[in-house]
C-alpha cells in the first residue's frame, strides 16, 4: 500500500478549492474567498448544509462513486462536522482514491 | 442537483439507492423539518445506511427550505401534503412507501397516510405527532414568537442565538427569519386542516414514534399508543428534539428493524 503523497494532496486540493470557489459564487455571489489546508466549511466559508449536500453531488460527479461524501460525513459526530476542514475533506478524498486504485 | 417540477413549483430531490445494482427492496421517503431544517438533515445521517441496506432512499426539501423554489404564499399542510403526492406521481413511485418524517415533517408523512392509507407501508414519526387541534394551537404559538421574537427583531435575536446557541444555530435563524418575513408559511401552518380522531385511527399501517428523552414531546407516547392500532414508540434517553441527528445510529437502527418487520410480514402474507 502506498501512502499520499504531497502532490496528491495538492492536485486534490485544488480541485476542491475550485468545487467550492464555483458553489460559494453561484449560491452567495462570493467570488474572492481564499482556500486552504485549515479553511473550515461552516466558520471560514459559512457553509451550510445544504451546500455540502451540493458539494457532495460535485465531488461525485469529479472523481466517481468511491468518492462518497454522505458516507463520510454519517460517519462522523455532530461537532466534528461543524470543525470540518478542507484538509480533512483532502485527505479522505485522497485515501478513497487511492483505495480505488488498489482495488 | 436534482430539481423536480411537481406541476405546481419546483422541488429539491436527492436519492440515493444501493450501490452493488441490486434492485432496492422498498422505498422510504423522508421529510424533513420546519424552518432552518432541510433535507441534509437526512443525508447526512441515516440516508447513506438506509441505501446500504438495500432501500431507495427519496428524499426532498419542502417548499420554501433548502433548495426547493420559495413561493411566497401556499404554506399549509394540504398544501404540504400535494407537494409530496406531486413529488411522487412525477418521480413514478406507485407502490407502498414507508414514510419517515422528522417533527412537522412528521405531521407531513401521517397527513399523506391519512389521505392515502394504500400508499403508505409504513410512518415514523421523529419528534413528530399527527396534525390535530392541541398541534395546530402549539404551532401557532411557536411561529409567532418566531415572527415577533426573530423574524421582526433579528439582529436583537440573532445576537442573543449566537452568545448563547453558537454561530450555526444562528446562521439557520437567519434563513428561517427570512422566511417567516417573506412568506405566509407562519399564518399558514396554524390554520390547516387537522385531523380527527377517527381519520388518525384508521391510519392501520405499522406506525413507530421516535422521541427524545428530555423532549415535550415524549408525554404524546401513551395517546399514540392507545389511538393507533399498530403503534410502538421508542423513547432515547439523554436526548431533546434534535434527536434524529444527535442519535442517528439509534434512530436509523429503530427505523430499519421496523422497515424489515413490515417486510418480513407482507413475506409471510404471501
Amino acid at each position: 500500500m502506498t501512502h499520499p503523497t504531497a502532490t496528491d494532496e495538492d492536485a486534490v486540493l485544488a480541485d476542491i478549492a475550485g468545487l467550492l470557489t464555483a458553489l460559494l459564487e453561484d449560491e452567495y455571489g462570493l467570488d474572492d474567498v481564499e482556500i486552504g489546508m485549515a479553511t473550515t466549511f461552516n466558520r471560514d466559508l459559512e457553509l451550510e448544509s445544504i451546500d455540502l449536500v451540493t458539494l457532495a453531488g460535485l465531488l461525485e460527479d469529479k472523481y466517481g462513486r468511491q468518492v462518497n461524501f454522505a458516507e463520510f460525513l454519517a460517519g462522523m459526530e455532530f461537532d466534528e462536522i461543524i470543525d470540518l476542514t478542507v484538509g480533512r475533506l483532502v485527505e479522505y478524498v485522497v485515501h478513497s482514491l487511492k483505495a480505488a486504485e488498489a482495488g | 442537483m436534482a430539481m423536480v417540477d411537481t406541476g405546481q413549483l419546483r422541488l429539491h430531490v436527492q436519492r440515493m439507492g444501493p450501490r452493488d445494482g441490486r434492485a432496492a427492496t422498498a422505498t422510504v421517503v423522508l421529510v424533513h423539518g420546519l424552518l432552518t431544517d432541510s433535507l441534509a438533515s437526512y443525508y447526512f445521517t441515516v440516508a447513506p445506511a438506509f441505501a446500504a441496506s438495500g432501500l431507495d432512499v427519496v428524499m426532498y426539501d419542502l417548499r420554501g427550505h433548502g433548495r426547493s423554489a420559495r413561493p411566497s404564499s401556499g404554506y399549509t399542510l394540504d398544501d404540504n401534503i400535494d407537494d409530496l403526492e406531486a413529488l411522487l406521481d412525477r418521480l413514478e413511485v406507485t407502490g407502498p412507501v414507508h414514510l419517515v418524517g422528522n417533527s412537522y415533517g412528521g405531521t407531513v408523512a401521517f397527513g399523506y397516510a391519512a389521505r392515502h392509507p394504500q400508499r403508505a407501508a409504513s410512518v415514523t414519526l421523529i419528534e413528530s405527532e399527527p396534525a390535530t387541534a392541541a398541534w395546530s394551537v402549539k404551532l401557532g404559538g411557536i411561529l409567532r414568537r418566531v415572527l415577533h421574537e426573530l423574524a421582526y427583531n433579528e439582529t436583537d435575536a440573532l445576537t442573543w442565538i449566537n452568545a448563547h446557541r453558537g454561530h450555526n444555530t444562528a446562521r439557520l435563524a437567519k434563513g428561517a427569519a427570512r422566511l417567516a418575513r417573506e412568506s405566509t408559511l407562519a399564518r399558514d401552518i396554524p390554520a390547516s386542516r387537522v385531523l380527527t380522531e377517527d381519520r388518525i385511527r384508521a391510519v392501520r399501517c405499522p406506525v413507530l414514534g421516535v422521541y427524545g428523552g428530555d423532549s415535550d414531546l415524549a408525554e404524546l407516547v401513551p395517546w399514540l399508543e392507545e389511538l393507533l392500532p399498530d403503534c410502538r414508540t421508542v423513547v432515547v434517553p439523554g436526548h431533546e428534539h434534535s434527536v434524529l441527528v444527535e442519535a442517528a445510529g439509534v434512530v436509523g437502527g429503530h427505523i430499519l428493524t421496523l422497515i424489515d418487520g413490515v417486510r418480513s410480514a407482507e413475506a409471510v402474507a404471501r
